[in-house]
């Protein structure tokens, strides 16, 4: 009866070849390269097991773990191995098959996921409809839309390529494709170990791992050479060679196989009880010492304060009466377990400690050799930029300074950084510069405009004073000619300038630059201005050297 | 080995939604392959009253072989050997025909339906299949008379109530190869 395993290599189907390819969690093949790798040395290896020939049959029932099995072989393009003799009803053990000896490594046998035990009910939808358990590496057909374990749906395909829900017929290079949808949900199963005696629970992504790696219960090819049994990691230590041999018990000379031994004395040896000296008891003989040190309610054992100063003396039963009274030197003991535990920590706390000044210094050793490097770098760039830095160092920023001249920088980038940071500071430095500039010119140019405004209004009045001067002599000429011809003499130098000047325009004029004047200066002198009709009046004043003030 | 689950799951079905008058259980504890099933002639059959034994046999290559069903009790039955071994033509179950997604449960589905309606054109026994289809009422006294001499009293499985007397009620006939 061929059991179907998981596709190991070299399959040539490619759908399910490329399934491995990619595959990147439940395919126990994707696993396999990487993971042998890293598998502990196990001891001497056999080689790639070979055609030995098949061990003889058991003599007794061995225990459920070692079963016989014969090397796989190859059943077409899936490789089958099959299991010669299981003994009893419940050795339907999870693992069957074995892997190619990839690394030269011990071998483990492949896990069969259609045996797994899942911790709670799976729902009916990741079921595979041929083995009926979730999902393992599910293919779904293209034109039909079904969904298989690949070994399902391959072993089927090769009796019959046909849907095996509909028989449409299906190709496999055409027609398969990997069911990725359910990936998630198959991998977050929860799972137990295949192995036997093992338990552990844990998400079927991560089984693989758990079982190849770190379960020491994983059944592995048996350190001898010439045998080709499976055993418990745990006990598959070179020197303790095959334990698949025959040997009589020596209690009931029953024929055992060594590995099988303590289970032969703990289940069915009739030979080996006997009875215990100190308290009637019966037990398994080779028991007995473990029974006399730790279970015999007879023994004479010291009250488990003994370390603490109580002197109690007596059979086990008594001294354990004496504790739960309590014994009196229970809260001095604890407190001394407390302080033992302390200590512990304290230990463990220090050794963690020295690791972490260890992990400092070196720490501290690249921070420094990191800072050289930057302090030469920082160099080099002085020395090929010189104008360029002392160009930018315009500002006289304290913390720019600093952090660029005392070189407390270690890395480039805090380098770059820091320069950054620096000019930053200087273009602060320039804005708020300017920002003065830009008011102390706006103030110059205010008091400046101010006054030339004033200069200005000066000018105009001064002009106005001139034209009220000409219009006043321009009448004064007049007056004169008219005496002249009346026989006056009068201001003959006057009389070119009046002409020049020419007529009542100019007076309008210079009456226009008189007010502007004296809205600029309403308070000069009173408000007392000359008028065109007093000009004798500011004669009169002697002040001719002055124009009208503003 | 890789069937085992499956057996188990298909067990698990047939026997909490066992058909009508089916009761199934297995041959031997140890071994999940061969099925002991106790068929009442269904009501609605010439086969009423009567209690048929089954058994169902699952290959090593199971479920990508078919399951093999034959008749423990005699039979008179134009789709079942009339002799000791009792086999069955059952179209469902037909090397070119086998899914190895069928369920068990519609295998017996498929068998009990076969008692209530016989399959004259598909014979395992074409004499009888012959009777069936020309002279009904000569056919429903045989097969009546094949209930009262074998399907009565609790059925056995191992083999004392088949074929003790092979052909005395009706001769083995020519046999197709269903
Ligand atoms: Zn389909
Ligand atoms: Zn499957
Ligand atoms: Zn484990
Ligand atoms: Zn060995
Ligand atoms: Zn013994
Ligand atoms: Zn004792
Ligand atoms: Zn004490």
């Amino acid at each position: 009866m061929p059991p179907l395993n998981a596709p190991e290599e070299g399959v040539p189907a490619a759908g399910l070849a490329s399934w491995q390819q990619d595959n990147s969690s439940t395919s126990y093949a994707s696993y396999a390269p990487n993971m042998l790798s890293e598998l502990p040395e196990l001891g001497p290896l056999p080689e790639t097991p070979t055609s030995s020939p098949p061990a003889p049959g058991p003599l007794l029932s061995p225990p459920a773990s070692f079963m016989r099995t014969t090397r796989p072989r190859r059943f077409s393009n899936i490789s089958i191995s099959s299991v010669a003799a299981t003994v009893g009803s419940e050795t339907q053990s999870a693992c069957v098959g074995s892997t190619r000896d990839l690394t030269g490594r011990s071998p483990v046998l492949l896990i069969n996921y259609q045996e797994l035990q899942y911790e709670s009910e799976v729902d009916k939808s990741l079921e595979c409809p041929i083995c009926r358990t979730p999902f393992h590496a599910p293919i779904t057909t293209k034109p039909c839309g079904h969904t298989f374990c690949s070994e399902c749906l391959l072993r089927a395909h090769q009796l019959r390529p046909v849907c095996p829900i509909d028989r449409r017929p299906l190709d496999v290079e055409r027609d398969f494709c990997k069911a990725r949808v359910i990936h998630d949900q198959l991998d977050r199963l929860r799972v137990k170990c295949p192995s036997q005696g093992c338990g552990h629970v844990c998400a079927r992504e991560l089984l693989a791992v758990h079982y190849e790696r770190y379960c020491e219960y994983t059944p592995v090819l048996c350190p001898d050479n010439s045998c080709d049994l499976w055993i418990a990691r745990q006990d598959a230590a070179p020197d303790k060679g095959c334990l698949h041999k025959y040997t009589p018990c020596q209690y009931c000379s029953k024929q055992v196989m060594k590995a099988g031994l303590e289970e032969h004395y703990d289940r069915e040896c009739s030979g080996n009880t006997v009875k215990c000296a100190q308290c009637d008891s019966s037990v398994v003989q080779h028991r007995m010492e473990n029974h006399v040190a730790n279970d015999c309610p007879s023994t004479v054992v010291l009250c488990k304060w003994n370390k603490y100063g109580c002197g109690k003396s007596a059979p086990r039963h008594d001294v354990q009466a004496h504790e739960k009274k309590p014994c009196i030197y229970q809260a001095i003991g604890r407190l001394a377990q407390d302080r033992e535990d302390d200590r512990l920590i304290i230990s463990e706390l220090k050794v963690r400690l020295s690791a972490a000044e260890g992990r400092l210094r070196v720490a501290e050793q690249e921070k420094t050799e990191r800072r050289e490097r930057k302090r030469r770098q920082a160099g080099n760039t002085n020395n090929t930029m010189p104008p360029f830095v002392p160009d930018l160092n315009l500002s006289n920023s304290p913390r720019a300074a600093a952090s660029y001249n005392n070189g407390t920088l270690d890395s480039p980038e805090d380098y770059m950084l820091a320069q950054f940071e620096r000019m930053e500071t200087q273009m602060e430095d320039l804005r708020k510069n300017i920002h003065e500039l830009d008011g102390l010119h706006s103030m110059r140019l205010l008091n400046d405009t101010m006054r030339l405004n004033e200069q200005i209004a000066e000018l105009g009045s001064k002009v106005g004073v001139i034209g009220m001067h000409t219009t006043w002599l321009m009448n004064v000429q007049r007056q004169s000619r008219g005496q002249q011809r009346a026989g006056g003499v009068v201001g003959s130098p006057l009389s070119s300038l009046a002409s020049s000047s020419g007529g009542p325009g100019t007076t309008n004029s210079a009456t226009g630059s008189v007010t502007n004047a004296a809205r600029n200066a309403p308070d000069n002198e009173g408000g007392r201005y000359y008028n065109s009709s007093l000009p004798l009046r500011r004669n009169s004043d002697g002040r001719g050297e002055n124009p009208p003030r503003l | 080995m890789a069937s085992q689950k499956r057996i188990a799951k298909e067990l698990a079905d047939c026997t909490t939604h066992a058909p009508a008058g089916m009761s199934i259980a297995l041959a031997t504890d140890s071994d999940v392959h061969k099925w002991h099933v106790t068929l009442d002639g269904p009501a609605e059959s010439i086969y009423s009253g009567g209690k048929f034994g089954l058994v169902v046999t699952l290959p090593p290559e199971y479920p990508f072989k078919a399951p093999v069903v034959t008749f423990a009790t005699r039979i008179y039955h134009p789709n079942v050997t009339n002799d000791n071994v009792g086999s069955i033509c059952l179209g469902l179950l037909k090397a070119e025909n086998w899914k190895p997604a069928s369920k068990l449960l519609s295998v017996l589905q498929a068998v009990r339906l076969l008692l209530v309606e016989p399959q004259p054109d598909d014979p395992l026994e074409s004499r009888i299949a012959d009777e069936y289809r020309r002279d009904r009422a000569e056919f429903d006294k045989n097969a009546r008379a094949y209930v009262q001499r074998y399907a009565k009293g609790p059925v056995k499985f191992d083999g004392t109530n088949v074929g003790a007397d092979a052909g005395a009620a009706g001769g083995s006939g020519k046999r197709s190869t269903g």
